[in-house]
This record gives structure tokens, sequence and C-alpha cells, in this order.
């Protein structure tokens, strides 16, 4: 498949529409829902969905076929969405996590995302951009670290930290919404 | 078990979405046998995973596609199109005189004039009137420091900036247009240039 979609970006590079539109068939539901998960904005996100693969139309020819075409799109989609971020100057959720009860935490959440999907929504969106962005392609797109760390442009250690952060600020914000829940 | 705790801890992400090496998720199987709260917190990652999955989400699908295609016909059109010439550099001193003047005619309209209880020497910065000088401020002085100079010397912008960034100025009833004249000349680190015209 990956081989594929190097022949596709080849064919787009030399300007055939059709090679495009397979690769936009192949990639568009999994990058929308990646620019979507940081944006929260679908209209928004449909925007910059359509602005990656006007980007690939205009640059498929300086791909160099160095990463694999995936991780490729999947990083100008993450750039585009850090321009969207800037443009908004939007505040990021800080990275501290407060001691609590993990393992009660970790059982909460269990049942928690089992119970209540919308919670989870809720939760990523509470999430830094950087902390969504990793755990958009760890668990959207089951990208390996190695993946990630290249969309993002950061060391491996750096998403591993992330991941591990984010972990720890979901379980603490589902725990919290199913104790709100339970004392209403 | 060859890494420590919090290297498994850092790791479970990536086993919860199968994308670690078989070595290395063999031995965070033996962790999740032993500790509790790994395995509490291997569970949340799966159904935090889980979930992320099923999600619903509806893209653009054919229709961005008809857009992409709209857009990406549009682009091949105008690159066979010959290429504009680059849009002239815009003379940033007339772009700032320009919005000096718009926050200038606001802030002086406020602080000048709307203050008092009657109408005298009020003018829009558009009227007929005759210009006592004309002037043009440098670039870099901010409103701040034009406003205080103008209140100072009893000067009000009646009209401005013209396509070379020249403002009409004139002084208010009663004050003393030699004066201002001279104070405006005096302020070279705000005014860049000033004429008197007056007849």
């Amino acid at each position: 498949m990956s081989e594929h979609h190097h022949i596709l970006i080849q064919q787009i590079s030399k300007g055939d529409k059709q090679a495009l539109a397979a690769l936009y068939r192949a990639f568009e539901r999994p990058v929308y829902k990646f620019i979507v998960s940081r944006l929260n904005d679908p209209h928004e996100a449909a925007d910059i969905l359509h602005e990656v693969f006007i980007d690939i139309w205009r640059v498929a020819g300086s791909f160099e076929g160095r990463s694999q075409v995936k991780t490729w799109i999947f990083g100008i989609a993450y750039r585009k969405v850090i321009d969207v971020h800037r443009k908004r100057a939007r505040v990021t959720v800080t990275d501290e996590v407060p001691e609590t009860d993990e393992v009660q935490e970790a059982a909460d959440t269990s049942y928690a995302i089992k119970q209540e999907a919308e919670h989870l929504r809720y939760c990523v969106g509470t999430l830094s951009d950087e902390h969504r962005t990793a755990v958009s392609l760890a668990f959207y797109e089951d990208m390996t670290c190695a993946e990630i760390s290249e969309i993002a442009g950061v060391p491996e250690g750096t998403i591993k930290s992330r991941l591990h952060h984010a972990k720890k600020l979901l379980m603490r914000c589902l725990s919290g919404r199913i104790e709100g829940r339970a004392v209403a | 078990m060859t890494r420590t705790r919090e290297e498994i801890e850092l790791e479970l992400a990536f086993a919860v979405n199968g994308t670690l090496p078989d070595a290395d998720m063999a031995e965070i199987e033996d962790w999740l046998l032993a500790d509790d709260q790994l395995r509490a917190e291997h569970a949340a990652l799966a159904a935090i995973r889980s979930d992320m999955q099923t999600e619903e989400v509806n893209s653009p699908g054919e229709f961005g596609l008809a857009r992409l295609m709209r857009d990406v016909k549009r682009d091949a059109v105008s690159e066979n199109t010959p290429v504009a010439a680059p849009p002239v550099q815009k003379n940033r001193s007339w772009m700032w005189q320009l919005a000096a003047a718009v926050a200038m005619v606001a802030l002086l309209g406020q602080n000048l004039f709307i203050g008092g209880s009657d109408d005298a020497g009020f003018e829009m910065a558009s009227a007929e009137v005759a210009a006592d000088m004309v002037a043009s401020f440098v670039p870099d002085a901010t409103e701040e420091q034009i406003r205080t100079l103008l209140l100072d010397l009893e000067v009000e912008i009646i009209a401005g900036p013209s396509a070379l960034g020249f403002y009409d100025l004139s002084v208010l009833d009663g004050a003393d247009q030699s004066a201002a004249m001279t104070g405006l000349m005096a302020a070279t680190e705000v005014i860049e240039s000033v004429e008197n015209v007056q007849n």
C-alpha cells in the first residue's frame, strides 16, 4: 500500500488529477479526523483538509520518498493546524498533573469510557494541541512512536512523555466528570 | 524485566495500539501481570483507544473532492496565464500615516473637542477649511507622541493624509500659529516635515 501511495505522489507531481483524487480518497477521512480532533471545528477542519491536498498538488514534486507518504501528509496537516492555533493565539492547557489516586482514577476511567463516550470527547478537547496530536495519532491512526515523532518534528522521548501526560490528564478529567455525575 | 516501571509506563500507549515489537510487548505483558496499577492504566488506555476508533466523523467526502478538483483546475488555468507583475511595494510610511490618521481623527475627536461644552474649534478632518500648515510625521513616531505634541501646540489635523502622506493642520481658535509652527519644527522626533501654507 505504501508503494502504491508513492506512485500516486509521483503521478500527482506530473499533474495527474486522477492520482490526486485517489490519494484524497485514501487519506481524506483519517486526515480530516486528525484535523478536527485538534480544532473542534468541522468547517474549519474541512478548509484545512482542502488546503492540505492543494499543497500536495502543488509540492508533490518535492516529496523525496525518504518518509512514508502517510507521515508526510499528516505532517502537512499538523503544521497547518499549528498555523491556525497561532492565528487564534490559543492558550495551551498546562502540562502539570496534580497528584491523585491513580489506581482509582484508572478504574473509574475504564468505567467512564465504556459508559460515556461524550465524556471522552469533552476531555480530549481540554488537552493542549501537543497532547491532542499525540493521542490522535496514537489512537485514531495507530501510528508508531517513530511516525508520530516524524510528524511532530520532536524526539521519540518527547512523544512518549506527551502521551504519558495526556493519559494522566485524560484520566483525571474523566474521573472528575464521573464523580461530578455521581454527586449530582 | 530489563526496563524500569517508568519506562514501561511511557510505552503503554504503544502497547495498546499494537505498534511495539514482539520482544517489547512480551516484557510489557509480564509487567501487566505483576502490577495492578499498570494493568488498570492499560485497560483505561485500551478503552480510550477503542472509543476513539469507533467515533463517527462526517468528513467532507466527495463534496470535498469536488471542491479540490475545482480548485486544482483553477490552479492549472492560472499557471497557464501570464504571471502577474509582483504587487508594488507599498510605501510603509504612507500606510502608517493612513493608520495614524484614522486613529488621530478618532482620538482628537474624543480628547480635544468632545470634552468641551461648546463646539468651537471642532472641524472634521475632511472639512473644507483652509489649512495653516502641511506636515508629515516621522514613520516611527507613535500615536501617543503625535497626540501629545498636537495637544500641546493646540493644533488639529483637518485633512489627510494625501497620496504623499501629508496632513493639513490648523491651529485652534485663539492659539498662537507662529508658536505652533515653531513647536512643530522643533519636534523632529515626531514631525518629518512641516510647511506654513497660510495665505
